[in-house]
């Protein structure tokens, strides 16, 4: 697929991120495929994930922007809306997907899903369950890997 | 961020990225992977300009199922910083019927409005003369003479006509006005109604179609200034209630209706119309997301989403979405009908 028929809504938003990225947030698309973002989402301040870097990917599929973008975290983390391999529950992402939202919109949202995690709609079970079991302790664990897995180093 | 832009403009060939063949890469069973509601982002569609409560509109353009008027409308009349216009719709005809299986495209038309009532500007002021009674003041664009009637407690009848269901609380007047723009009105002393009589209640409910207050603004052009049919009406009927505010009443705006040549319209606001008179579309890099079609982000809007009403789209994106999604963009309601607009520039 040659990146000379990427639309200029790709070029457009790509454009936009670049120059004005996000707070806490950065995406900038690979050389050799311009679908394809290196994201990085730093943790929101009062969450347990606060002080970590988390990289995520980013594919923007053929369908794009009529099917949504295609997202999965990178570094690990703990999170009852995430599981081991990165996917992520989000309504935005699947059938509440709308052509009006915008890679940075996502981000977005998947910034405020680390604000507020919802145990009572889970993905990854086993997390889900120990936050809905012992959530201090929860919240401790989400730290520990923050510090262990995102440290940013 | 790697990629140095003038890297990521060329426009030659790139391999395919090394590992992104399939995604999610290495798939496993995947667990029970429904779809999840989350809260936090109801993400602003573009969250520089969300979408609704749209600012209130002026009126200029309005979609018409019949031949265009005479004089259609062609140039600036409004104040230079004029309000986003709403369009409306067609009250009567044009959609009998059951709607159709596939969405209709339709090219919107425009209507000449003569006068408009800017609806945020309507208010009630005490009368010097006579504190208790209130005279209804307002901002307003005529491009013809005309006048105004006032009604309390106003019903409609047939073909735009309005009668107050209280014939004996005021001696009707027609309070004659000149054209031009961003005049205001104020209905002369002594003309006024005391409305503490009535209950709250009675003043804040549009109770079975009266409403406590109608302004009938009927335009009256001049054959130099309108044409031939001067018989007809040409009328701007603006609907409102009083509500309590502030130990004070404050009208509120019910609706809007255009009496003209016979035909009813009710004024209904577009949802997403920035001033497209400027041509400001070129400029849209600039930083502003609010003129260009949301999803091509690249050419003007021109193409509304009914009945929600967001300009959303641009004429091509509309034809693609038609078969991919029956949802606005914007709001996720269902689509009926699409609805082009070009709003043209002002012509000097």
């Amino acid at each position: 697929m040659a990146n000379s028929n990427l639309p200029r809504r790709i070029i457009k938003e790509t454009q936009r991120l670049l120059s004005e990225p996000a707070p806490g947030i950065s995406a900038s698309p690979s050389e050799e495929n311009m679908r394809y973002f290196n994201v990085m989402i730093l943790g929101p301040s009062q969450s347990p994930y606060e002080g970590g870097v988390f990289k995520l990917e980013l594919f923007l599929p053929e369908e794009y922007p009529m099917a949504p973008p295609k997202v999965r975290f990178l570094t690990k983390i703990y999170h009852p809306n995430i599981d081991k391999l990165g996917r992520i529950c989000l309504d935005i992402l699947k059938d509440k997907w709308s052509p009006a939202l915008q890679i940075r919109t996502v981000l977005l949202s998947i910034q405020a899903l680390l604000s507020a995690p919802n145990p009572d709609d889970p993905l990854a079970d086993n997390v889900a369950k120990h936050w809905k079991a012992n959530e201090t302790e929860a919240v401790e664990t989400a730290k520990e890997w923050t510090r262990v897995y995102a440290s940013g180093a | 961020m790697g990629a140095s832009s003038s890297r990521r403009r060329r426009d030659d060939y790139y391999p395919p990225p090394p590992h992104y063949t399939s995604y999610p890469p290495p798939p496993p069973p995947p667990p029970h992977h429904h779809h999840h509601h989350h809260h936090p982002p109801p993400p602003p569609p573009h969250h520089r300009a969300p979408p609704p409560p749209p600012p209130p509109a002026a009126s200029s353009y309005y979609y018409h199922p019949h031949p265009p008027p005479p004089h259609a409308y062609h140039g600036p009349w409004h104040p230079a910083p004029a309000p986003p216009p709403p369009l409306q719709q067609p009250q009567p005809p044009a959609l009998t019927g059951p709607p159709p299986e596939y969405v209709e495209h339709q090219q919107a038309q425009k209507v000449k409005n003569y006068v408009n009532l800017h609806k945020d500007t309507i208010r009630l002021e005490p009368d010097g003369a006579d504190p208790d009674r209130r005279l209804v003041a307002f901002t307003f664009d005529a491009v013809t003479d005309g006048r105004v009637t006032i009604y309390y407690f106003a019903k409609e009848g047939k073909d735009c006509s309005f009668s107050s269901v209280y014939p004996e609380l005021q001696t009707l007047t027609k309070i004659p006005f000149q054209k031009g723009l961003a005049q205001r009105f104020i209905q002369p002393s002594g003309s006024g109604v005391d409305l503490g009589f009535f209950s709250l209640d009675e003043l804040s409910n549009p109770s079975g179609e009266v409403y406590p207050l109608v302004v009938y603004a009927e335009a009256y052009p001049s054959p130099e200034e309108g044409g031939s049919s001067v018989n007809s009406t040409r009328a701007q009927i603006t609907l409102a209630v009083l509500e309590k505010h502030n130990n004070d009443l404050r009208v509120k705006v019910i609706k809007q209706i255009l009496w003209i040549d016979g035909v009813r319209y009710e004024l209904q606001e577009i949802f997403g119309l920035v001033n497209s008179t400027e041509a400001d579309v070129a400029d849209a890099d600039a930083d502003d997301m609010g003129k260009e079609c949301v999803i091509c982000l690249t050419e003007p809007r021109d193409t509304a989403v009914m009945p929600c009403r967001h300009l959303c789209l641009c004429s091509e994106c509309a034809k693609t979405l038609r078969f991919q999604s029956n949802k606005c963009p914007i709001c996720r309601q269902p689509v009926e009908k699409l609805m082009e607009i070009k709003v043209r520039s002002p012509e000097p």
